[in-house]
């Protein structure tokens, strides 16, 4: 999977964790700004990923991440 | 008989299967072991079978009060593996689990998920944040709730509320700056709570610097949205506000400050605070000039109980956690 697969990855699954159009969300979406969730939609976005992309990242890290550029970036360094 | 006594007592009619992720750790066995041999509960630790049994042998205590659980025995796992992915509620598959699973404490808290134990005791090794995230991701939350928060009970001495010396007092610990929504989840959890823990009828005030509109603005907004929306939650729970802690637990105060029919104003064995800063700081006066005993802080909203015991805790402070986390596991009718 190259980074613009994955990038696209990552927007459909933010788009189903958080109940948003993925038309609506870019690289630059902040998880804290501009997506309305608490820290049970990234758990559960970090499960996705998982099942998904059969990587493992630590939830600290995930829930570290202002954006989904800064969480493609910390799933492609576990891949 | 103090509360801590009831609670004891409780746990020994009926003990809990309590899995210990951080077993290792001297402390936490201890704890388990001693609460194990007393009777409360049946400890289930969860590691490197090899490694615990020297440690346990090196520390003199009878292995038979323990059940291991080896995080490398394959077969176990797969069971447990088996129950989770096939249970409605879960995040992860087969493959994602295996993986987490190498860390003890998601597998404890996968065990407690397929119901091989009622209660994951952890928080000594592992952050609060750490216990908090794998608790959401394999536990999960309560439905409706989308918080995970905390109340702890205080004895005060001297405090004549409406269950004696006991208050309960939520969140001082979890929830930095609770949204109106939050704080509604903070509420209805803590009711259930109370009722699990101690059988109470819970009645819950949510406080604030204001009693039914005596003072204006946006942190009193938060808090009438509050009650408004734990009151559309969950109408059968008694949870009423806004008043001033006052107006909550004396009948006096209430008396002249709440000028309407309300279950809980004057009486309430329950206070969610509207912050932490007001949490912390409140616990913190009820300790010092109250001299009173809290106990806690338990963590609320998981679909089964979870507990984060602090890093800095005496055993004996842990072994109270442990034992009030079994109960409150029975009283949910886990294991």
């Amino acid at each position: 999977m190259d980074r613009k697969e994955l990038e696209t990855k990552i927007l459909e699954l933010v788009a189903i964790s958080y109940n948003e159009k993925a038309s609506g969300l870019s690289l630059a979406t902040n998880f804290k700004n501009d997506l309305v969730g608490a820290s049970v939609q990234m758990v559960a976005l970090v499960a996705e990923i998982e099942n998904e992309l059969d990587i493992m990242i630590a939830l600290q890290d995930a829930a570290a991440c202002n954006t989904i550029e800064d969480l493609v970036n910390a799933v492609e360094a576990e891949m | 008989m103090s509360v801590l006594d009831n609670i004891y007592a409780k746990a020994k009619k009926n003990p809990q299967r309590v899995a210990f992720p951080e077993a290792a750790n001297e402390k936490m066995m201890q704890a388990a072991y001693e609460t194990g041999k007393e009777g409360y509960i049946i400890p289930v630790l969860v590691g490197n079978a090899e490694e615990l049994r020297i440690l346990a042998k090196e520390r003199g205590y009878d292995s038979s009060v323990f059940t291991i659980v080896d995080i490398n025995e394959e077969e176990y796992k797969n069971s447990v593996i088996e129950k989770f992915v096939a249970l409605p509620d879960t995040k992860l598959k087969e493959k994602a689990l295996g993986r987490r699973m190498q860390d003890p404490l998601y597998y404890a808290m996968a065990m407690q998920k397929a119901g091989e134990v009622g209660v994951t005791f952890a928080g000594i090794d592992n952050t609060t944040g750490d216990v908090l995230l794998a608790g959401q991701m394999m536990i999960g939350l309560q439905p409706g709730i989308s918080t995970v928060s905390s109340i702890g009970l205080c004895d005060i001495p001297g405090f004549e509320g409406s269950e004696g010396t006991l208050l309960a007092v939520g969140d001082s610990a979890v929830c930095t700056n609770p949204s109106a929504d939050q704080l509604a989840d903070i509420a209805i959890s803590a009711c259930d709570t109370v009722k699990n823990l101690l059988a109470w009828e819970p009645r819950c005030a949510m406080v604030s610097y204001s009693t039914l509109g005596s003072g204006q603005g946006e942190l009193v907004d938060k808090v009438t949205e509050a009650v408004r929306i734990a009151n559309e939650k969950r109408p059968d729970l008694n949870i009423d506000g806004e008043f001033q802690f006052d107006a909550a637990i004396s009948p006096a105060v209430a008396a002249k400050k709440v000028k309407r029919e309300s279950s809980v104003a004057g009486k309430a064995n329950v206070t969610i605070w509207p912050d932490l800063n007001v949490g912390n700081v409140g616990v913190k006066l009820i300790q010092q000039f109250g001299h009173a005993d809290a106990y806690g802080p338990m963590l609320q909203g998981f679909n089964s109980i979870v507990c984060d015991c602090s890093r800095g805790a005496p055993v004996s402070e842990i072994k109270g956690n442990i034992v009030i986390s079994a109960v409150r596991a029975a009283a949910m009718g886990q294991v």
